[in-house]
């Protein structure tokens, strides 16, 4: 009961959230942050005003309709499409429509709804698969909601092909969608050498494990094995292949300072701190920023009119210390 | 050494936290490698390299907007280390390397400049001079393997690829780098169709293929079939730059990637040079060597980790004269070693890795003459005799095949990409000879497809990290792509909004929609 509430105050909340998730969203350039005549005059800008001002005008809606911010849940195209993931593993996903199950249900009247969905895996290496000739097969029961599978078939080096359909309760199959063929690779190097290139078994041994730069004694087969272990493979663009930051512990702080020196004179004078020449702004101010150490700095600033006939000189005495 | 980026150009913002991808590469890693080329061209020192710069990354480069974008962003990085010069006057280590970025990025600035602002030409310029080999890659760095039951769409990424890279470089490319290094048996006939003579695997591409190669991945093989030969990467060279563990990147002298002064400065201090949300970003100014696995940090010395890389240099030559005598011994005949990396380790993530690259190039050139560089065309042409295969389904990826771009958390993008694929088609099919307004929306369809594609959205995806502008650009283009799908089809081309989305995505002017069948 407790959960039961507990998904209902869920409901309410998502209910009650929906129209704020329509408002515009607080994307980088919003119309408010420019004037429109502005944006208008970009190109590029036309969609994005599109997603920013939705409701808010009209016009906008319209073109805001006329393009979906979803991708559609079905193509109208039933078929089931099956790839390989790696050396066992097969992904498969389908799209049945409402007019294909209509058909079914028509046909086979109470029987539709007491058959089992299911995915028949066929093995059909070497040969032409007529829908009866295949070497073996395994069934996987699947449920109401799936739309996609991945399939174990703990078979490197074979090919495969599914149907999806329905398992009667006199245990016939009635198949309603095939898929494509495809082939896992090997987990291993091939048994099958050229005659005329015959090579040594054990010659062949020391270049497949140094081809997975693990040395000259590998046994053939177990490289590949290791070098899953090792993790040798590219990243990709975001993450570093270089190393990952250790924390020793999450809890942490640091504390540092700066010092900021600042002041004014004629905007002609020439000013020089700790004896080196800086640029004064155009009103004779300036501003200075620097790390601070530990220890005393002594900051004498000069300031010299433009004529050369008068000077100044302040000196900051500025002392750092960290315990 | 493999150059890509996604497609990030957003005229529609003025700032774009995903387009310093691209400044980033260019100031860390691709300025570097042509400072690199420029002084090995300039000592008279003979190198080969060969190298991918992706037909997305090519766009990028060449595109006028995200030129002028670098300029501003490497401006404020020189007017940024400036100050921070002038902020660590107190503090000697801190204040010569403030002084080491200022010139960092002023040189990053003049090479920029040097090149018209388009770093094509500097990399066209060392190809011509023989010494670099530029290869392409998918069009959009599409992940063939999973696209393998829409070939047309295979076909496409490769020939559009193809195309591109002879419009920017005068002829046509000799070999690809495969995207992932995503290798599906079959594709070797669409490499065929476009006269590409040459692709990479990796290793258990090449050692798990049908029949055994001979010389393991010693020795390029040519696909049953087409004829198109494979060249197998090498792990043990891999390993000593790649590895966490055992790799170069992480001796203690070089410099730390993870602290960044983006992060590590005062708010207020910093904020001109961050994202204009306050977002903190990496500026790429690091003050900090690797110092030891904890996470206490010294000071980088700039001569400590030039010592270092040369060091590295000679260790890596040094393994490779060793490999290559042992593999001569037993082949019988010389061996080719396959050592392929992202380049954005070259400098970015590897801040030293463009110096080790310059050192391992001349001591390779001058102190020794038991191996030498070579480029895969160069091989070939020695080399012409090969072993027949068929090379296995592989990629560079997590576990070796497709997981990393196929799994709970990006498994949902094929259905969508393969029905855009189908309707792709199906438009080229039904238009063989479009003219006008109708063409146009045929070829942007096809950019359209094409962009939403990108591995690195479903990798990104598969990491698990900053999905939202992954998940935004993947359902943007399939959108897009669906949308002039249904106005083709109900013969109502909205020609401002196609405009529009011609500017926004605007590599590739020359696409031709039939290359997708």
């Amino acid at each position: 009961m407790k959960i039961l509430n507990k998904v209902k105050e869920k409901l309410k909340k998502i209910i009650r959230a929906k129209p704020v998730s329509l408002k515009p969203k607080k994307n980088k350039p919003v119309s408010a942050e420019r004037p429109a005549s502005v944006i208008r005059d970009i190109p590029g800008f036309q969609e994005t005003i599109a997603v920013n001002t939705k409701f808010s005008h009209p016009e906008d809606m319209r073109a805001r309709s006329a393009m979906p911010q979803e991708l559609p849940s079905c193509y109208g195209k039933d078929k089931i499409i099956l790839q390989v993931r790696d050396v066992r593993w097969l992904h498969t996903y389908w799209e049945l429509g409402s007019q294909a199950i209509e058909e079914l249900k028509n046909k086979l009247g109470d029987d539709f709804y007491r058959a089992k969905k299911i995915l028949r895996v066929y093995d059909v290496t070497n040969i032409v698969f007529n829908g009866s000739n295949a070497n073996s097969f395994f069934d996987i029961q699947y449920n109401d909601f799936a739309n996609s599978w991945y399939i174990d078939t703990a078979g490197p080096g074979r090919c495969w092909c599914v149907d999806l359909g329905l398992m009667l309760t006199d245990g016939r199959f009635i198949t309603i969608l095939r898929s494509n063929v495809v082939q896992t690779p090997l987990d291993g190097p091939s048994w099958i050498t050229d005659e005329e290139w015959m090579i040594p078994e054990d010659i062949f041994a020391r270049l497949y494990g140094m081809g997975f730069g693990l040395g000259k004694s590998s046994p053939v087969g177990r490289s590949w094995q290791e070098r899953l272990k090792k993790g040798l493979f590219s990243s990709g663009i975001s993450s570093s292949p270089v190393r990952k930051e250790v924390k020793e512990r999450s809890f942490w702080m640091k504390v540092d300072c700066e010092l900021i020196v600042y002041g004014a004179t004629e905007p002609d004078a020439k000013v020089t701190v700790q004896g080196q020449p800086i640029n004064l702004r155009p009103d004779g101010t300036f501003t200075l920023r620097y790390y601070l150490p530990d220890g005393k700095q002594i900051i004498p600033v000069k300031a010299t009119s433009a004529d050369k006939l008068e000077e100044r000189t302040i000196t900051p005495i500025v002392t750092r210390e960290t315990r | 050494m493999h150059g890509h980026l996604p497609f990030v150009r957003h005229p529609e913002h003025e700032d774009f936290l995903e387009e310093d991808w691209l400044y980033e590469a260019i100031t860390e890693t691709y300025v570097p490698l042509i400072s690199v080329f420029e002084g090995l061209v300039a000592d008279g020192i003979d190198f080969r390299i060969t190298m991918t710069l992706s037909p997305t990354l090519i766009s990028m480069l060449s595109d006028s907007l995200l030129q002028e974008r670098y300029l501003k962003h490497i401006n404020k990085l020189i007017e940024l280390s400036n100050k921070e010069m002038e902020r660590t006057k107190w503090q000697e280590a801190f204040r010569r390397l403030a002084e080491m970025y200022f010139n960092r990025f002023s040189h990053a600035r003049d090479i920029f400049q040097k090149y018209n602002c388009n770093l094509v030409n500097a990399f066209k310029k060392f190809q011509d001079l023989g010494k670099l080999e530029i290869i392409t890659c998918g069009a959009t760095h599409g992940f063939f393997p999973l696209m393998d039951v829409c070939r047309d769409s295979v076909r496409a990424q490769v020939k559009v690829a193809a195309n591109h890279y002879e419009s920017v470089f005068g002829r046509r490319p000799r070999g690809i780098w495969l995207p992932e290094c995503g290798f599906c048996p079959g594709h070797d006939e669409i490499l065929r169709e476009a006269q590409i003579r040459y692709f990479f695997t990796d290793s258990h591409g090449l050692l798990h293929g049908t029949p055994r190669p001979k010389y393991g991945v010693f020795a390029p093989v040519y696909c049953r079939g087409t004829g198109v030969a494979a060249f197998g990467r090498d792990l043990e060279s891999s390993k000593q730059v790649w590895s966490s563990i055992e790799g170069y990147p992480g001796d203690y002298n070089y410099r730390e990637f993870y602290r960044d002064i983006g992060f590590d400065l005062e708010f207020d201090y910093i904020k001109p040079y961050i994202h204009p949300d306050g977002v903190r970003i990496n500026t790429g100014i690091k003050y900090y060597r690797i110092t030891g696995s904890g996470n206490h940090k010294e000071p980088y010395v700039a001569e400590w980790a030039r010592d270092r890389a040369a060091e590295h240099a000679g260790n890596f030559m040094f393994n490779r004269q060793k490999q290559a005598c042992y593999l001569n011994d037993l082949m019988g005949k010389p061996p080719i070693i396959i050592s392929p990396y992202d380049a954005e380790l070259f400098g970015h993530w590897w801040y030293e890795g463009p110096m080790w690259l310059d050192f391992l190039f001349r001591k390779v050139a001058c102190d020794q003459n038991e191996i030498r560089m070579i480029t895969p065309s160069e091989y070939l042409e020695e080399n012409p005799r090969n072993q027949v295969i068929t090379p296995s389904l592989s990629s560079w990826g997590y576990k070796g095949y497709s997981e990393m771009w196929l799994q709970g958390s990006n498994d949902w993008l094929y259905r969508h990409l393969h029905a855009a694929s189908e309707r792709m088609s199906e438009l080229s099919r039904s238009f063989p000879r479009a003219e006008g307004l109708l063409r146009r929306a045929l070829n942007q369809a096809l950019r359209e497809l094409l962009l939403a594609q990108s591995s690195d959205w479903a990798f990104i995806l598969g990491t698990g990290t900053h999905t939202s502008y992954a998940v935004r650009r993947t359902k943007d283009h399939l959108l897009r792509f669906n949308r002039i799908y249904e106005d083709i089809k109900s013969n109502n081309i909205n020609e401002n909004w196609l405009s529009d989305i011609e500017y926004k995505d605007n590599l590739f002017p020359n696409i031709d929609y039939q290359l997708h069948q």
